[in-house]
């Protein structure tokens, strides 16, 4: 359809207002969104929103034992994180694997997540950290915001739990508990600019060889990205030696569902998922 | 009639205005509105870095953004580095060591190169070989192989870094 | 004489120095206006409806609507135009109007004002087909019954090589140990950068200028003529800059005729471009092949014989990709002496994409197959790999049995500074002790050889080219050559020799190669030619000004011209340096003086080749190279990932000329090769392209480069300009088997079809962990 209206917001209010008849197609970093539109994937709707202007969207911060990162903050700006580095640095870890220079340049973090895609890098280690999205509404004239799991927020490829009229403004998640170790593998000879075949990231506490607080969480193996729970449950509280490696492996294999495509087979997804889950496990034993 | 909208920003130093259509990328409105046409169409798709620009100071595959994005942003295109006095000190690097064959790519990778250079992450630690690569990794080369277009920026990091 | 004059200049040599292109400073500023940039008065844009069926009857295509667009300028379909034929061997058709034979296939063109308008107009084209079942492998096109792509071929054979030498079967009799072994080589494609474009403008009178990426501008109007039904003598070729070409402009393709058509139709210049998917899915590949070989070795690693069948998968239409077996029959009875050996190849139509020729021209293929199997017979006979090969490389002298005269053949050379460099033998040694270690991290080293032609190839009549030298009042000299440029560095390496020759600076030469109007003839850059046969013609026409310039000095100084040099822009003593006269000063004298004397010369080279007889025998090229490339390797053995650490490559190049060049060429191929290795697959499925993006098909980038070494060997090539030799296609076609023999030594599992992707490295170690 042709867009018939241009907006730029500058602060939320504003833009949840230009969405509320949900008619409205929203432009971050554009870098999902150019070659959708241009391929044919996806159409623009009436009103195409620019939400590059809303400051307040942006930035990461730490308060109260909770972080806050904006939805337009970038790829760019979590990898240099000075913050993040020191203490969530497998978020860091994540975005030197997504993409190249440029693209991080442009890439925000709520376009990442509001693509849905299975492959999307940064999901990964945010659902390791049990991250929050909030969505931000205009219900009956005001403001209306509520927060959702990252791991609910997915319903399908490409498909997510937002409504067409709401806004993802930022994501949230509590700091780490003490000794909490997150590592994260992506797929690809290539150390970034790879769409991941899999990426896998595993995050426990680990004492005496015991891990507790253990998740899995595995990308392009299933139709969203997913929280491997059953392995999860099997490694939760117990001795990290051979043989629960090997459960946990068996667990993981069993979690994922991959499909062929011209990236790679089902049968390597699945072999891969082996193989990451181990060295995972490994690491984060250690 | 389609919709037009009225831009303003700062294009390699100069304030410029026009309109553009709203899903215009900045990568057609610098080679078919403005005559800029260093910037090239490789892929159209972020994979290979030839449409490679500066926008308030971050690189961004140009073919990917939206024209009407630019308002009120600054723009350098590689147009805009080299001066009166001539070639800028990577262009130049290029040049000398032979990185340029068909030179295609040559525009979005010397942008690229350029940031790297005035962009290192690790700014205490010389950029290695290894650094630069990656850097460079949104840049795709069919001619080169690379190895000519990393000793260039090396010299480049020798040349700039205060010893 | 002057005081000034009696200044003294030293004899420099620019020949093996590091000279950057003329054009670069322009392409590091954006300033270059690549053909993709153009833009001509009252232009439109040309675009094609490829088809969606791979095998179908054209029932009925339906223009109407696109016609009724405003701001469509034309409209064309196959019933358009009389039915042209064209093509290496006249099987392709500019427009297809009766039926499609592959997903490339251009069923309609339209001609508009804007890009939107043209996508807008194809979108309206309606076709109507009749689906006819199709036949992908070429083993399947040619068994009994199968679809037939092309009526005039019913049993879909096309073109077909066969070479023979020696009692094959006695030989394979008398031999210690044969073996068998299979091969499959996939469709890679070039990845120009620049996406193909053309753009075409009738004059009033019905003559053509086209401004063309092609490589080959002279036969390129012989071959694109037909398509259009005019006379060769009518077409311009004017030649913007590139962006990449690498043998894919070798050739006219349907886009570049249905543009002329385009702007015939409309009398308006027409610029035809692909997007990046097009360009995918319609520009040349590289011909894949099935190679079932068969080879023999005595227990003392004397090779005895090599019999080789190859199946070629034609695609739809013939290209160059089907007449590759000429030169890659080279490598297969030529590399290493091989007393008995037999070559067949057979091309089979089929409904998939077709091949052009591609850098290392058939040889990429060959030397993948020989260079594996020449390490699978080393270890038959438990020797290493460096030793199986010096025993059987060739000496100077010796005649390959096709005729390749390897008069200054430094193979052994190759293959033993490449192993002392890399400490081969004891790292392979020891590579092989480490698999059995425990991790997952193995390191390989391997090594591959080749040879090429190196002095062009005389696959034409003629490989010549042809160059006018003039020398200005100023003393500037244009250089006007048939050679293309098409980023190889040709403009560079030229300019020196005449810098050499004439001693003037490099800012004061001019080289004009762009316009067949101006240019004299070349066969095109190709065939890893130019240097030599280019650079042997703006020699000879260098020396040929240098003597003229020289005779008139001599006149005027009572000395012999023997005893001048041009050195820095003046005539000088050869002796002692000593200036006699300023150049620009002397061209004046004879330009002005008495006898009216202008410097310009013409040149034509036809270098000593012989094109091959009946029987593929003749010294084809003027002058062959080897090279010796060894790979280090390290495998993931979990994941399947090969890391290439480093590649150390050493390359016979006669001598170098301009070092920063044929450096860039040797890194450049490699980067190539290591595609070809590791990731490059055009991925087919029932005709179509799966993966028609840099997404999804993996040119290398920078992070995954290794480290290169190079060593260059100066044969001296007594044929090549200053003693060079061609090479720019060895290190395309040498590091990937280096680097599956690598991987070989690293993990013990061989690999018969690149690339070696990691998922195919990691399925084939879990098949062996189960054995
Ligand atoms: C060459 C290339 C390489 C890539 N590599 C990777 C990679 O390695 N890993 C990876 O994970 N991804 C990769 N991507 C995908 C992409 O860059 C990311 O998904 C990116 O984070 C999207 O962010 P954006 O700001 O560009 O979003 P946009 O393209 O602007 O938007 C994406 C989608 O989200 C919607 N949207 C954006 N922001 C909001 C919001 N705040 N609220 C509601 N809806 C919103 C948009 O309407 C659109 O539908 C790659 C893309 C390209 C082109
Ligand atoms: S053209 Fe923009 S990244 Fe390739
Ligand atoms: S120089 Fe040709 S693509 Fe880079």
């Amino acid at each position: 359809m042709n867009i018939e209206n241009y907006e730029v917001p500058v602060s939320i209010v504003e833009a949840v207002q230009s969405l509320q008849h949900g008619d409205a197609t929203i432009l971050a970093g554009g870098t999902d969104l150019t070659p959708q539109t241009t391929s044919g994937a996806k159409e623009f709707l009436r009103t195409l929103i620019n939400i590059q202007h809303i400051e307040e969207m942006r930035g990461i911060s730490v308060d109260d034992g909770r972080y806050r990162i904006g939805g337009l903050t970038t790829v760019t700006d979590i990898l240099e994180s000075a913050l993040l580095a020191a203490e969530v640095p497998v978020l860091v870890d994540a975005a030197d694997h997504f993409a190249s220079s440029q693209i991080r340049n442009a890439a925000s973090l709520a376009g990442n997540i509001c693509n849905a895609s299975p492959a999307g890098d940064m999901i990964i280690p945010l659902l390791l950290l049990d991250a929050e999205v909030e969505l931000a509404g205009w219900i009956d004239g005001t403001l209306s915001m509520r927060s959702i799991a990252l791991i609910d927020f997915f319903t399908g490829p490409g498909k997510t739990a937002m409504q067409g009229n709401e806004l993802l403004t930022s994501i949230v998640f509590a700091a780490p508990v003490e000794g909490f170790r997150a590592e994260f593998l992506k797929s690809g000879p290539r150390p970034a600019l790879e769409i991941s075949m899999v990426s896998m990231g595993v995050a426990a506490v680990q004492k005496e060889g015991v891990l507790s607080n253990v998740r899995v969480a595995i990308g392009a193996v299933a139709p969203t990205p997913i929280r491997a729970r059953a392995t999860e449950a099997v490694l939760e509280g117990q001795l990290l030696d051979e043989s629960l490696v090997d459960e946990a492996a068996a667990a993981a294999g069993r979690e994922v569902s991959p499909i062929d495509d011209v990236r790679a087979s089902a049968w390597y997804r699945s072999h891969l998922t082996g193989v990451y889950i181990r060295r995972l496990l490994n690491v984060v034993g250690n | 009639m389609s919709l037009e909208i009225e831009i303003k920003f700062s294009l390699n130093g100069r304030q410029t205005r026009l309109k553009v259509s709203p899903t215009m990328t900045t990568l057609a409105m610098l080679r078919e509105k403005l005559d800029l046409t260093g910037g090239k169409l490789a892929c159209g798709e972020g994979e290979c870095g030839a449409c490679t620009v500066l926008v308030d100071g971050h690189t961004i595959n140009s073919c990917l953004m939206f024209a009407v994005d630019c308002d009120g942003r600054e723009l350098q295109t590689i147009e805009g580095l080299a001066t009166d006095a001539g070639l800028e000190i990577v262009q130049q690097a290029f040049v000398d060591h032979g990185a340029i064959q068909c030179g295609y790519c040559m525009p979005g990778m010397i942008m690229q190169a350029r940031y790297l250079l005035d962009h290192n992450p690790d700014k205490g630690r010389k950029m290695t070989r290894d650094d630069i690569a990656r850097g460079l990794e949104g840049n795709v080369c069919r001619c080169s192989g690379y190895t000519k277009v990393v000793d260039a920026v090396a010299a480049v990091v020798l040349e700039e870094s205060p010893s | 004489m002057s005081a000034a004059m009696e200044k003294s200049l030293a004899k420099k040599t620019v020949i093996g120095t590091r000279v950057p292109k003329p054009d670069a400073p322009d392409k590091a500023t954006g300033r270059t206006r690549y053909i993709n940039d153009m833009v001509l008065p009252r232009m439109l844009v040309g675009k094609i409806l490829h088809t969606d069926r791979v095998h179908a009857k054209i029932i009925s295509i339906d223009t109407r609507a696109a016609k009724a667009l405003p701001g469509v300028h034309a409209v064309l379909t196959g019933d358009d135009i009389p039915e042209l034929r064209f093509g290496p061997t006249r099987d392709n058709f500019p427009l297809k109007s009766k039926k499609v034979r592959c997903i490339r296939d251009e069923v309609a063109a339209v001609a508009a004002e804007s890009e939107e308008i043209a996508d807008q107009a194809i979108a309206l084209i309606k076709v109507e087909y009749k689906d006819l079942k199709p036949v992908f492998s070429a083993s399947e096109a040619l068994s009994k019954g199968a679809p037939v792509v092309h009526e005039d071929h019913p049993d879909n054979r096309s073109l077909y090589y066969e070479f023979s030498h020696g009692d094959i079967a006695a030989a394979e009799a008398a031999s210690d140990i044969v073996v068998e072994h299979e091969f499959e080589v996939p469709y890679v494609t070039h990845c120009c950068m620049g996406p193909s474009c053309v753009l075409a403008d009738f004059d009033t009178t019905g003559k053509l200028t086209i401004y063309s990426q092609t490589q080959y501008p002279y036969n390129y109007k012989m071959d694109l003529a037909p398509a259009l039904g005019i006379h060769p003598g009518d077409i311009r070729v004017i030649q913007p800059p590139v962006g990449g070409a690498f043998g894919s402009k070798l050739d006219v393709y349907p886009f570049e005729p249905i543009c002329a058509l385009l702007a015939k139709a409309t009398r308006r210049p027409v610029k035809l471009t692909f997007s990046r998917e097009e360009e995918f899915i319609n520009s040349p590949t590289r011909q894949p092949v099935e190679f079932r070989i068969r080879s023999g070795v005595n227990k003392d690693g004397s090779l005895t014989f090599r019999s080789v069948d190859a199946l070629l998968n034609n695609g739809a239409y013939t290209s160059w990709g089907p007449t590759t077996p000429v030169i890659q029959m080279r490598t297969f009875t030529g590399h290493f002496r091989v007393p008995a050996v037999e070559y067949k190849g057979l091309a089979a139509y089929t409904n998939n994409v077709y091949a052009g020729s591609f850098r290392g021209y058939g040889n990429v293929q060959a030397t993948f197959v020989t260079a594996s199997v020449m390490d699978m017979l080393a270890e038959e006979v438990g020797m290493d790999p460096i030793a199986f090969r010096l025993k059987n490389a060739q000496k100077s002298g010796e005649v390959t049995p096709q005729g390749s005269i390897l008069d200054d053949c430094r193979l052994g050379d190759c293959i033993e500074i490449a192993a002392g460099k890399t400490d081969f033998l004891s790292k392979h040694a020891a590579n092989i002790k480490n698999r059995d270690v425990p991790g997952t991290r193995k390191y390989g080293i391997g090594i591959a050889t080749s040879i090429h032609n190196a002095g062009g190839a005389k696959i034409h009549k003629s490989d010549g080219c042809g160059t006018i030298l003039k020398l200005d009042d100023y003393a500037r000299a244009t250089l006007i050559t048939g050679a293309s440029e098409i980023g190889q560095g040709i403009d560079a390496v030229l300019s020196q020799i005449v810098m050499e020759e004439l001693g003037i600076p490099f800012a004061d030469i001019t080289i004009v190669n762009n316009d067949s109007a101006l240019g004299p003839w070349d066969v095109g850059v190709h065939a890893s030619r130019t240097t030599f046969i280019a650079g042997n013609s703006a020699l000879r026409a260098a020396r040929a000004a240098r003597k003229q310039v020289l005779d008139a000095a001599a006149k005027q100084s009572n000395v012999t011209a023997e005893q001048l040099d041009l050195r820095e822009g003046h005539v000088v003593q050869a002796d002692n340096g000593v200036a006699i006269i300023k150049l620009d000063r002397l061209l004046r004298q004879m330009h002005f003086g008495e006898d009216h004397e202008l410097v310009m010369v013409t040149d034509y080279y036809e270098p000593n080749s012989e094109p091959e007889d009946r029987n593929h025998v003749g010294n084809l090229s003027a002058s062959w190279a080897h090279g010796a490339y060894v790979a280090e390797v390290e495998v993931d053995t979990g994941t399947g990932e090969v890391k290439v650490l480093k590649i150390t490559a050493v390359q016979d190049v006669g001598r170098v000329i301009n070092r920063l060049g044929i450096e860039g060429q040797m890194e450049g191929g490699i980067s190539v090769s290591l595609g070809y290795a590791l990731s490059e697959q055009l991925q087919m499925e029932d005709g179509k392209v799966l993966n028609p993006s840099f997404r999804d098909y993996k040119v290398p980038t920078a992070p995954e480069t290794p480290e290169i070494e190079l060593h260059f060997v100066e044969s001296d090539c007594k044929e090549g300009p200053m003693g060079a030799k061609g090479i720019a296609e060895l290190p395309a076609i040498i590091p990937a088997p280096a680097i599956a023999n690598a991987v070989y030594n690293a993990i013990g599992v061989r690999f018969f079809a690149p690339p070696l992707t990691p998922e195919k490295v990691a399925r084939a170690l879990h098949q062996a962990s189960f054995q």
